[in-house]
């Protein structure tokens, strides 16, 4: 389980969370919602202990992320599939991780399989589609059989098989019953794959609650989709809006 | 610490350049210090100079071609943004600064050696009949090994591979520049104790020690400093830093 | 506004709104600057009261001129002749004092004069050398004071007989050293304006070294017997914290069978019995003045030697000369270089690094067009940059010098500005170069690395590293070698000295240089323009 309690951050004036706090339930995929800047990622780099908070923890299992042993058999996570060495093979830029956390090239071999990625496992990543290259950060991020996950966008640039194999991935990994937190822009996604969403904008959380529950409540129409109660949710938290082009006319 | 240690020589042995720079350090070492050797044509033992470091001036050439390869170790993990997969992996910063630092210093080391014997070897052949002092060869691996690790430190402290091999480059370059335009001899002797490069070969000098400006094991201790210095502000900037 | 013009314009933009090169550029000026400064730390020029002021003189073609030697010397009016025989010059190198070697940098009274002061006593050890360009002859002078016009029969120790007029002018005779064995027999006469040197070796057959007109030579000249010996300078270690070392020479002539014919004594009033007296004196060198027995060598007839220390000879800098070239103000030029180098190789392979190079070559698909605004944008802002710097290092570098005491060799105004603005153009065709080479090899560590390498590299291992022969060599063929355009210093053979780049000597002309980095720019960016264009981006 992955808890976050009144993590406060700044940069420079503007301030990027403000009080976020939530939790990520075992055997739940919860979805990870809002508007660009609204410190989604912020609050994943802070609970991977890779951004400092000014106030607030965020813990797995109780315990802080850089004070874990072998850190990856705690928690798998995908941030930015392209941060890879473009000249390294998708084999050993696994290799390298596994051996960090006393893993062996077996298991590496494992992963590989898992993720679909056997056929070009000897290849230059530097080649891979953004699809290959978020299967490989999927990779990587089994590669501790962890209980706890952490994926930011991982639909990003997958083609529709892809999309298909995630969604059955990331159901298949909260039914083992582990911990899925996975941010998203894609609510049609997330309506089919998440049991629980939390919704954040301007570094706090406005919404945390069953998918179920958020759809039932919703106000107005009985087939409102996760989508409308996100747009009514988020109107006000915004920052940076286009204007309608309905309306500019 | 140990699993650490075992992911960066993977990471260092399955990445492409490595052993490329590895075999430059040893071709551009051996190479120049062959045809600086060449180009000194005096009789056998008979021209005065200190023939042992005259055949291991090679090792200033080879010496950018190791910062390269020391900087490239974090500094492509910083141009890449594959460091936050590293730090994720293994949060324990200075851990990971700890195994990149034994990482660089084997590569180099291994590397080193064959550069400065190959040198010596070239040297004795095109020179004949000078004696080769055991110092000046472990030191030169020694010295190589130091810069490898305040190329290391720098890169680390920089975040940006480009700019850490131009700080590096200048730093090992500058003083021996200005040392020879200062026209104040007391300056200039002061200028080369502290520079890490004029400094750190002093360890080469064979002949006459005194006319160098500082100690063999001294000037190696200055260039140690530097590293040192290098590695703390790399380490400190790393803990503290968002990555 | 023209397509090329967007393109040039969108480029800059680019280039200005990414703070970490604009402070890098800012900063590299500020070092370069700095470091011009910085050497000017100590001199003693005009430093130890008056009369310690570095004032080396012009000669009479106006050029910086060294003139101090040894010389025993009489009055000679209107035409005559003057004949010696020497049968051995022979030298020694004065150990330098106990402050360590000498600084090879503007102070010409202690490096010269100051350790002639005492020559023959020899307080500190001497051993014996050969000096090639240790001079001992015969001279005929416009007067005792220095810089004066001279012509000069002479041999030396190690490039034979000479004549040589006027400082800068030399000629060459027989080769071959004298000794007892094989002594030399010298003559000069003069004829109006005309001198003419001649030599033999046995005092019967002569053979004319060589003949000039003097034009500022007065009716009365003085004329005599000389001895110089040059600031000896060797480089030690042949790498680095070792150097330069050297210190002052001291020469010994001997010689004999000295004739002076006096046509204008001969032929004139029979009543003038006596012959005008000779005097021993040290032009431009203190110390004890030679020695005249009885005030008249000639009736002395016998062997008599003379001593001396300094040259007759242009002024040179470096480890023999004396002062520092204008050059010595730029030392801080390779950390601009090595700035340029880093930010232009950045400004191309940034791009690819991000995948920012598609957005570009969308909004601007001619790729020609593209790569030559980049070029324009890196070559422009290193010009201005590095004229700024320059201007400034040299303008405000040279009066730190001057006001620490130390001697610039003065340039004329075109030099001046050809250094400038030739250290502004070379870093601007650099900057070219490195984009070129980021074009080729678009990863950016590669190339920051190969750009380094191939431009900084050279020029750092020629001035430090490398001994002479493979300093030059590479100061010939790389990019390196447009550093010539920072040269102001002449390089005269007949002047001992390491004429090292070191010290301001390149091995090429100005432009011959520029035109070598010129050239490996062109290279670059042509391979690169073809590259692209081939390449998908």
């Amino acid at each position: 389980m992955i808890t976050v309690h009144g993590l406060r951050k700044r940069f420079r004036g503007t301030v990027a969370l403000d009080g976020m706090t939530f939790a990520v339930r075992p055997g739940q995929v919860t979805g990870f919602v809002g508007p660009n800047g609204a410190g989604k990622s912020t609050t994943m780099r802070v609970i991977l202990g890779l951004d400092r908070a000014d106030a607030g923890d965020a813990l797995i299992d109780g315990h802080p992320y850089r004070g874990l042993r072998d850190p990856l058999r705690h928690v798998g996570s995908l941030l930015d599939a392209a941060a890879l060495q473009p000249g390294r093979t998708a084999r050993n830029h696994l290799l390298w991780l596994a051996h960090s956390q006393g893993l062996t090239a077996r298991r590496v071999d494992e992963v590989l399989d898992q993720a679909g990625l056997r056929a070009v496992a000897r290849r230059r990543a530097g080649g891979f589609s953004l699809g290959m290259r978020q299967r490989l950060g999927i990779a990587a991020a089994l590669l501790g059989d962890p209980p706890a996950l952490l994926l930011d966008e991982p639909f990003n640039g997958m083609d529709p098989e892809g999309i298909v194999w995630m969604r059955r991935l990331l159901r298949a990994l909260a039914a083992e019953g582990r911990a899925v937190l996975v941010s998203s822009h894609l609510m049609s996604e997330l309506q089919e794959t998440a049991d629980h969403v939390v919704v954040v904008g301007r570094g706090k959380v406005i919404a945390d609650a069953p998918v179920a529950h958020l759809l039932a409540t919703a106000p107005g129409a009985r087939r409102a989709t996760l989508e409308d109660v996100y747009l009514a949710l988020t109107r006000d938290e915004v920052e940076f809006r286009a204007v309608d082009p309905a309306r500019a006319r | 610490m140990r699993s650490a240690l075992h992911a960066e020589w993977t990471k260092l042995r399955t990445s492409p350049g490595t052993l490329g720079l590895a075999l430059a350090v040893i071709v551009s070492t051996v190479g120049s210090s062959a045809a600086v050797a060449a180009a000194t044509g005096c009789a056998p033992g008979g021209c005065g100079q200190d023939l042992t470091r005259l055949s291991l001036t090679g090792v200033q050439v080879g010496q950018a071609v190791v910062a390269v390869l020391a900087v490239l170790v974090i500094g492509d993990e910083y141009s890449t943004g594959m460091v936050r997969v590293t730090l994720t992996a293994l949060p324990r910063r200075t851990t990971v600064l700890a195994a990149k630092a034994v990482v660089v210093a084997g590569v180099v080391a291994v590397t080193a050696v064959p550069a400065v014997l190959g040198s010596l070897t070239v040297g004795w052949f095109i020179l004949p009949g000078h004696e080769v002092v055991p110092r000046a060869a472990v030191g030169s691996v020694l010295y190589l090994v130091l810069i490898g690790l305040l190329g290391l430190g720098t890169a680390t402290a920089a975040r940006n591979p480009a700019a850490a091999s131009g700080i590096v480059l200048g730093l090992l370059y500058v003083f021996p520049i200005i040392a020879q335009v200062v026209t104040d001899p007391g300056w200039r002797r002061h200028l080369q104790q502290a520079g890490p490069m004029s400094a750190g070969l002093a360890v080469q000098a064979t002949g006459d020690v005194d006319a160098v400006p500082i100690g063999p094991w001294q000037g190696l201790g200055v260039l140690t400093l530097w590293a040192l210095a290098a590695l703390l502000t790399g380490g400190l900037l790393l803990a503290r830093h968002d990555a | 506004m023209n397509a090329f013009g967007q393109v040039l314009r969108a480029e800059f933009t680019k280039f200005r709104t990414v703070r970490g090169w604009v402070v890098a550029a800012v900063a590299a000026a500020g070092a370069t600057i700095l470091l011009g400064l910085l050497p000017g730390m100590q001199g003693s020029c005009g430093r130890n009261g008056p009369g310690s002021e570095c004032a080396p003189t012009l000669g009479p073609g106006g050029e910086v001129v060294v003139d101090s030697f040894a010389f025993a010397h009489r009055p000679l009016t209107g035409d005559g002749s003057i004949t010696v025989r020497v049968t051995s010059l022979t030298s020694r190198l004065l150990d330098p004092g106990p402050d360590g070697p000498p600084p090879d940098d503007g102070s010409p009274h202690e490096a010269s004069a100051r350790e002639a002061a005492t020559p023959g006593a020899s307080p500190r050890g001497s051993r014996p050398a050969v000096v090639p360009w240790s001079k001992a002859g015969l001279i005929l002078k416009a007067g005792t004071a220095q810089s004066s016009s001279y012509a000069a029969v002479l041999v030396t120790g190690g490039h034979g007989v000479r004549m040589q007029y006027d400082y800068t002018h030399d000629r060459a005779g027989t080769p071959g050293t004298v000794s007892t064995d094989s002594p030399r027999w010298l003559r000069l006469t003069r004829t109006g304006d005309t001198v003419a040197g001649a030599e033999s070796p046995d005092g019967t057959t002569w053979t004319t070294v060589g003949s000039v007109r003097l034009a500022g030579l007065p009716p009365t000249v003085e004329a005599g017997l000389f001895t110089t010996s040059p600031q000896h300078a060797e480089r030690v270690g042949g790498s680095l914290g070792a150097g330069t070392t050297g210190g002052p020479t001291e020469a010994t002539g001997t010689f004999d069978h000295l004739l002076v014919r006096d046509e204008a004594r001969s032929a004139g009033a029979p009543g003038q019995v006596a012959r005008p007296a000779w005097e021993g004196e040290n032009v431009g060198m203190p110390g004890p003045a030679p020695q005249v027995p009885g005030g008249d060598l000639e009736r002395a007839g016998g062997v008599f030697t003379v001593t001396g220390s300094g040259d007759i000879a242009p002024a040179v800098a470096g480890a023999a000369g004396i002062g520092v070239s204008l050059a010595r103000t730029l030392a801080g030029t390779f950390v601009m270089l090595l700035v340029v180098t880093v930010v232009s190789t950045g400004f191309i392979t940034a791009e690819y690094r991000c995948g920012l190079i598609r957005t570009t070559l969308t909004a601007s698909p001619r790729r020609g067009r593209l790569l030559a605004a980049k070029a324009v944008v890196v070559g422009a802002v290193a010009f201005v940059t590095g004229l700024v710097a320059a201007a400034v290092a040299v303008v405000l570098g040279q009066r730190v010098l001057r006001g620490n005491g130390v001697y610039v060799h003065p340039a004329t105004t075109p030099t001046e500005l050809r250094v400038i603005v030739g250290t502004a153009a070379l870093l601007a065709v650099a900057a070219v170069l490195a984009l070129g080479l980021g074009t080729l090899l678009r990863r950016g560590v590669t190339a920051v690395a190969t750009a380094v390498a191939v431009i900084v590299l050279p020029y750092l291992l020629a001035m430090t590293v490398l001994p002479d022969g493979a300093a030059r060599w590479l100061l010939r063929v790389s990019p390196a070698a447009a550093f010539a355009l920072q040269q102001t210093a002449t390089q005269y053979p007949q002047v001992a000295n390491l004429y090292t780049p070191a010290n301001g000597y390149f091995p090429l002309a100005p432009w011959a240089g520029f035109g070598v980095l010129a050239g490996w720019a062109a290279l670059a960016l042509g391979t690169a323009a073809v590259l692209l264009r081939r390449r998908s981006a």
